[in-house]
């Protein structure tokens, strides 16, 4: 009955053993070429691990625009004198006007970003042109134009500004002494219709007339939310953006540097995570090779959630997935060392992997859980590229824990389980011990 | 004994090492700020023949753009990083297209390479103390951290450490100011070593964590020594797998990414130092006096 049993877990390590490595063979493979099943465009996985070769490179995952290579800029945003409306609604509405111009011209790729309270970046994948950034901080041309045909200039308006009456979200206007008539004349002709405004060929607001407008100033009413109406008063004050950008950095990077980068980086970490696996293996024999081959499964499932979550890599983000990778093989060493002390105790090799993992946690979790701190101050109060390495990082540690508290804990029992006895297997061990045991 | 007056002498190594940083930083022979940290114009160029660095000045001359540097690299010293400081934001364009002229006029075939950056005066400032905020917030929740988990001693040697390992990469920056610029990559380098070093003194920390419950008779120095020792096998194990891919990195990655790993490499060589030679000795010595109080009282 007894031998039945360890029979038994014998059979059913080897096939935990054979079933990880066959999933971990076929995941591989799929995370490197992805699939498509016949007949075509039925299915479509996307491969997702990175290649050396840049021209070769997974869509799944993006990268940033110092690997990819395209132009960011950074602006300080600042209020006209006089605006009384609030700055946060209006860097909102710059943003997605920015966002919006460069839309249509073509740059859909183009992202949008605040950073800190009155910066803004924009960066433009794939160009490298300098035009794009007069599109940005273009004077748009805006016109009226009412419902019989007649036009006017955007020039004629004199000041508008937002304010807030009778519990409704306003806009009051002045117009120029020559404004005025013109105005006066064409609210008269369309009373009961509408005078729409355009800014740049794009429709700002079609408010209706409701009586003519003949002293100078007026009134738009029913604006709906604060940030839109404040919005749209400066668009109209200013005839271009809500709030005044000074260009504070530039940077352009060529595609074939980024290129360059991207292989380099990967075939260096390809290189290095080589020379890692042979050294735990000679260090930690058998050990070492459930430690490499729980790297490679750390890696696949690393990389899939990156492109899960549609994290940009950037330079800096390959930093934080090194470091990641780092902490996985330290989560294992600790492990390992404190395996090879409970041999060296005399712990038979079952009890030296449940004793060993038992010692080793509390290091693992500790370590693990202050790095995580860093990694999550990091995301908040970062910045653009170090929020890049924080993200990356993040993931990296969460799933190093995983990688070492389930993956290899797995692979280390099961190999035990199928009956290996050499402790010399594991670890140097001495010679009249090992008899003895 | 013996390694208490060891800890002491490192003590000693490191604040040396600062205060040469310092010196040279006071004499002059400071970081080698980037353009990201100084602010400026920054392009390069390649001339498509061996080229001559006093040429290219004197197109820069000829411009009258202030105060500049041209660096030669590349297989012939045919291509040239200029850099212009003080440039105002309206006037790269001008500046991009009279050198190009002027440059042509020379070299025929030169063409531009690379990055053109531009930094304004108050982008560089934002980073740093970005920067800044974020390592002294992170140092307050870990120090917080493992005054919980370990003891209010623990947790203020273990920012000790790491004060020292962020200081330490400082004054290598200082000291390898002719290898190595400093820009925002070097952030990243400086957060990770933050993270990295921390991990290091945590795992003996545990260690000793472990062993003081044990030996509760032995004195806390001997505690450290023995953690220490016992750590060894995984120090060994953990310090050459990561330096083995960030070497790797370095070696055969590009400029910007040497730019971040060499800082990357002081950071580890001195987290390794500081958390075996330094933090737990630190321990040791506040939690005696903690212990020698307690007595009296």
């Amino acid at each position: 009955m007894k031998s039945n049993k360890r029979g038994h877990s014998k059979t059913s390590a080897a096939v935990t053993l054979s079933v990880i490595l066959v999933l971990t063979i076929i995941v591989g493979i799929l995370g490197v070429s992805g699939l498509s099943l016949p007949p075509k465009g039925l299915y479509k996985l996307l491969g997702w691990l990175p290649t050396t070769d840049a021209s070769q490179w997974p869509e799944s995952l993006p990268l940033g625009l110092d690997l990819r290579g395209g132009m960011y800029v950074e602006y300080s945003a600042a209020a006209e004198e006089g605006a009384e409306a609030d700055f946060d609604s209006l860097m909102n509405g710059t943003m997605t006007i920015i966002t919006q111009r460069l839309a249509d011209k073509g740059y859909t790729e183009a992202n949008v970003q605040k950073i800190g309270t009155d910066g803004i970046r924009v960066e433009i994948p794939d160009v490298q042109d300098d035009t794009v950034l007069d599109l940005i901080g273009a004077a748009a041309e805006m016109r009226f134009v009412a419902a019989d045909g007649t036009e006017m200039s955007g020039s004629k308006i004199k000041t508008a500004t937002y304010y807030y009456a009778d519990g409704d979200h306003q806009i009051a206007f002045t117009l120029t002494e020559e404004g005025r008539q013109e105005f006066a004349t064409m609210t008269a002709n369309n009373i009961g219709s509408t005078i729409t405004i355009y800014l740049d060929d794009e429709i700002l607001i079609a408010p209706t007339v409701q009586s003519a407008i003949t002293e100078g100033n007026g009134v738009i009413n029913g604006l709906g939310t604060a940030e839109r109406a404040s919005t749209i008063a400066a668009q109209i004050q200013s005839g271009a953006l809500p709030l005044v950008l000074t260009q504070q950095k530039v940077d352009k990077v060529s595609a074939t540097l980024g290129q360059d980068a991207v292989s380099t980086a990967v075939r260096a970490a390809i290189i290095g995570i080589l020379l890692v696996m042979l050294f735990l293996i000679l260090r930690y024999r058998l050990n070492g090779l459930v430690a490499s081959w729980a790297l490679s499964i750390y890696v696949i499932i690393l990389f899939w959630l990156i492109a899960m979550l549609h994290i940009q890599l950037t330079l800096p983000g390959l930093a934080g997935v090194v470091l990641g990778i780092g902490m996985a093989v330290d989560a294992n060493v600790i492990i390992f060392e404190r395996f090879n002390e409970e041999i060296r105790n005399g712990k038979s090799l079952k009890n030296a992997v449940r004793a060993g993992f038992k010692h080793a946690m509390s290091a693992i979790l500790d370590g693990n859980i202050t790095t995580l701190i860093a990694a999550i101050v990091l995301l908040i109060f970062g910045t653009g590229s170090i929020q890049g390495f924080a993200r990356t990082l993040l993931l990296g540690v969460v799933v190093s824990m995983f990688s070492a508290v389930i993956i290899t804990r797995v692979l280390m029992n099961s190999l035990v389980g199928i009956g290996i006895k050499r402790i010399s297997l594991f670890t140097k061990v001495n010679k009249a011990k090992e008899v003895e045991a | 004994m013996k390694i208490k007056n060891r800890s002491k002498i490192c003590l000693i190594i490191s604040a040396a090492i600062m205060v040469i940083a310092l010196v040279l930083s006071l004499c002059g022979q400071g970081i080698n700020m980037g353009i990201d940290f100084e602010g400026g114009l920054s392009m390069e160029y390649d001339m498509k023949a061996a080229a001559d660095k006093n040429e290219i000045s004197k197109v820069l001359d000829g411009m009258n753009v202030g105060t500049y540097t041209v660096t030669m690299q590349g297989a012939e010293a045919n291509e040239a990083v200029i850099r212009i400081k003080d440039v105002a934001q309206d006037d790269i364009q001008n500046i991009q297209a009279t050198f190009e002229e002027g440059v042509k006029a020379v070299y025929a075939d030169a063409e531009s390479i690379g990055d053109v950056n531009y930094v304004g005066p108050v982008a560089g400032a934002t980073l740093v103390q970005n920067a800044i905020w974020s390592v002294v917030i992170a140092a307050v929740l870990m120090l917080i951290y493992i005054a919980i988990r370990f003891d209010l001693n623990s947790g203020i040697s273990a920012v000790f450490g790491l004060v020292h390992d962020v200081f330490m990469m400082l004054s290598f920056m200082v000291i390898l100011r002719n290898v190595i610029q400093m820009n925002s990559s070097f952030i990243a380098a400086a957060l990770t070593i933050v993270g990295y070093s921390i991990n290091n003194t945590i795992v003996i920390f545990d260690r000793i964590r472990e062993n003081a419950k044990k030996l509760s008779n032995v004195s806390r120095e001997e505690v450290t020594n023995i953690s220490i020792k016992e750590s060894l096998g995984r120090t060994i194990g953990t310090t050459i797998t990561t330096l083995i891919t960030i070497v790797a990195l370095c070696i055969l990655g590009v400029a910007s990414i040497r730019e971040f790993a060499l800082p990357i490499i002081v950071g580890i060589l001195s987290g390794v130092y500081s958390a075996n030679m330094i933090n737990g000795y630190v321990w040791a010595f506040l939690e005696e006096k903690r212990l020698a109080r307690k007595v009296k009282a």
